[in-house]
């Protein structure tokens, strides 16, 4: 196995320094995440089996590299159908030193597209990503690739960034560069209690056009799939646009926070015999009320209208889903979640209603409150 | 009282203040708590400074929103605390800003905790303590002897990126300074009638302050640092004998009060919130209004007499 080596130097890595896990002068910081649920039922385009599970546990290690640079490396393990799966999902370096608020990272890195897609999966508030995102991102798209990103000089927050990654964690095929991305981000507050960001991403996938070695078309038509983290759904170009906007009295997120977020993909061109009525769209919408430091509560709706192509045409799916979940932290790093997910489907077999109950639990270096 | 080196500081500020003082380019300073916007102001006041919190505000919580993103942006200099209080934002912002000048180790970050001794540093550290910072309590703002540490660095650090307003920079500390250390003799005062008293305190927010003065402080509202009040160890803190000897129970601007308004109602000890920073209100507008506030309502919940 191709992480065996790897997987042994970072569990001793693991195990060597915690005496000293803060960041001091050479050690780099140390995090972990546990990641577990019990869930009562399979659900459609889930990438938690049902039972008792562990979900994304991750190691993740940074820190500055010299002046010009820092790094971060994270890998994760899943558990599905009884294998240990051990990914990189993030092997990177980041530029600290460019001039005009410029920053370059190149290596293994989450994409920026979307707002959801370059968080971590334990900062979420929900068990698992909206079906939009386990459908045409795999949950979270990353890949090997480079990043150029650059804060406009102008008084509120304006950020354009463009990626290049080689594609093949998305789909598989020949292209040097396989996919390319362009993102931009808007933000600022409204008053002192309220804050938002809006953000309108593209991904160009050079790697869906043309043919492919084996029938590719035919893998997904199986609810067994080999869980790559490919997407089980592409298209040449997809579309997203997304708003979060925040609220907390005075702005003490300490004590009360309500987080409305939603997200609109849409995917065309999805092969050589699509036709332009032929186009997967979906989206989601939240409400998360944190409503004392340590409870929140939150529900999800969201919807995906997917084209499942057979040979030369496209069968039509469609999957609604609706979350409610209750959360309680009782510190900052520790968090235990319990989710009912409501299905409606047509064209999934696998689609059904599920109580789910999660932790997730960090320890290590204090994780970032990425807005 | 001021001593007489002081004095003599104090005299040749003066001196120098009146001086002509010829106009020059501002400085962008990004100042994580409202306590460092302040000082940064007296020393340098054409800075041009965004403050990233308020005293409303839990300065450990915050979120690395765009906002202030977008103000590490155009920063020259950022002046937070330190000693991992901004651990959940300060790193992120620093990352997506992309600022060059503001970079861990550089000459445009500024932390306080760098420039004084900490109390309640740890040689072991786990979170089974609560969110205990290793480097020591982080919340030194409301220490009358660390902060003339800080200022004195923080001088120097404005003059080494102002290096044309270097001297009025130097004038206008040694100014701050003789005035902090007048007040600093009122507040000595006060400690003689305060010393050996105690209070009920919500977080180490104010610790510092009371330690100076000598006040002990008898229970926490807090079960373990950073976990906010529960009503189990609220019962424990009603049970605990020592609480008759509580002047008053202390709650910063920012926290939630009901849990201290509860002990108050169950145990009769007076709960008051006071600022927990600099606010911008009149009274409230620098380091020394605010620590004279906390100390003339401390004084105020012991004896009928006033300090002035």
């Amino acid at each position: 196995m191709r992480f065996t080596r790897l997987q042994a130097g970072l569990f001793s890595t693991l195990l060597v320094p915690f005496a000293s896990a803060q960041a001091n002068e050479m050690n780099p910081d140390i995090s972990v995440v546990l990641d577990g649920y019990y869930k009562q039922n399979a659900t459609a385009l889930s990438h938690r089996d049902e039972g008792f599970g562990l979900g994304h546990t991750e190691l993740s290690l940074s820190a500055p590299i010299d002046d010009l640079f820092a790094g971060r490396l994270t890998a994760v393990l899943e558990e599905h159908h009884g294998e240990t799966e051990v990914a990189l999902e993030e092997a990177y370096l980041q530029t600290t030193g460019m001039p005009w608020n410029l920053s370059i990272r190149g290596g293994r890195f989450l994409s920026q597209v979307g707002y959801l897609n370059s968080r971590h999966m334990h900062e979420d508030n929900f068990v698992e990503r909206p079906a939009a995102y386990r459908a045409l991102l795999g949950s979270h798209y990353f890949d090997d690739g480079l990043r150029v990103n650059l804060l406009m000089p102008t008084p509120f927050f304006w950020q354009i960034g463009a990626e290049a990654f080689n594609g093949n964690r998305l789909t598989e095929g020949d292209e040097d560069i396989g996919v390319y991305t362009v993102n931009t981000r808007f933000g600022g507050d409204i008053g002192v209690s309220q804050s938002w960001q809006a953000g309108l991403s593209y991904l160009n996938n050079r790697q869906v056009q043309g043919d492919h070695d084996g029938d590719h078309d035919h893998d997904h038509d199986h609810g067994d799939h080999d869980h790559s983290h490919a997407a089980a759904y592409t298209g040449e170009n997809l579309y997203i646009a997304d708003l979060v906007w925040k609220w907390s009295p005075d702005g003490n997120t300490r004590q009360q926070q309500l987080t409305l977020s939603g997200e609109y993909l849409y995917a065309d061109e999805l092969n050589e015999h699509a036709r332009s009525s032929d186009y997967h769209q979906g989206w989601y919408t939240s409400a998360v009320y944190r409503f004392t430091p340590q409870w929140s509560v939150g529900a999800r709706y969201g919807r995906v209208d997917l084209k499942e192509a057979h040979g030369d045409h496209f069968h039509d799916q469609q999957l609604k889903e609706t979350d409610v979940m209750l959360a309680w932290s009782r510190s900052h790093f520790s968090t235990l979640r319990l989710q009912y997910t409501h299905q409606s489907a047509h064209g999934f077999d696998d689609a059904d209603n599920t109580v789910t109950l999660q932790y997730v639990m960090t320890f290590g270096a204090h994780g970032a409150h990425d807005f | 009282m001021i001593s007489k080196p002081n004095r003599l500081a104090w005299v040749f500020g003066w001196l120098l203040a009146f001086a002509s003082v010829p106009a020059s380019a501002s400085l962008n300073v990004f100042a994580c708590e409202p306590e460092w916007a302040s000082l940064v102001s007296a020393l340098l006041p054409d800075a041009t400074i965004t403050t990233a919190t308020t005293a409303w505000q839990d300065p450990h919580y915050i979120e690395a929103r765009p906002s202030l993103i977008a103000a590490m942006r155009k920063a020259d200099l950022a002046v937070c605390t330190g000693a991992s209080l901004e651990a959940g934002w300060l790193p992120s912002l620093i990352s997506r800003a992309a600022n060059r000048k503001i970079q861990p180790g550089s000459d445009g970050l500024f932390f306080a905790a760098d420039h004084a001794p900490l109390h309640q540093s740890h040689e072991h550290v786990d979170r089974s303590m609560g969110d205990v910072h290793p480097e020591g309590d982080p919340h030194l703002h409301l220490s009358p002897d660390a902060i003339p540490l800080v200022a004195d660095a923080l001088a120097e650090r404005l003059a080494a990126l102002v290096p044309d307003q270097q001297a009025q920079i130097q004038v206008r500390y040694i100014r701050w300074r003789g005035e902090w250390n007048q007040q600093r003799q009122s507040w000595r005062h006060a400690a003689r009638q305060l010393a050996g008293t105690g209070v009920v305190t919500q977080h180490s927010t104010f610790d510092y302050l009371l330690r100076w003065l000598g006040i002990e402080v008898i229970a926490d509202l807090e079960p373990k640092p950073g976990l906010p009040p529960g009503s189990a160890h609220l019962r424990n803190v009603l049970a605990t004998p020592d609480l008759a000897r509580a002047s008053v129970i202390m709650v910063a601007s920012y926290q939630d009060d009901r849990p201290a308004r509860w002990l108050s109602s169950q145990s009769g000890v007076p709960a008051i919130v006071l600022p927990g920073t600099v606010t911008g209100q009149p009274g409230e507008e620098n380091l020394a209004q605010v620590i004279s506030l906390i100390v003339n309502t401390l004084l105020n919940h012991q004896e009928p007499t006033n300090v002035e």
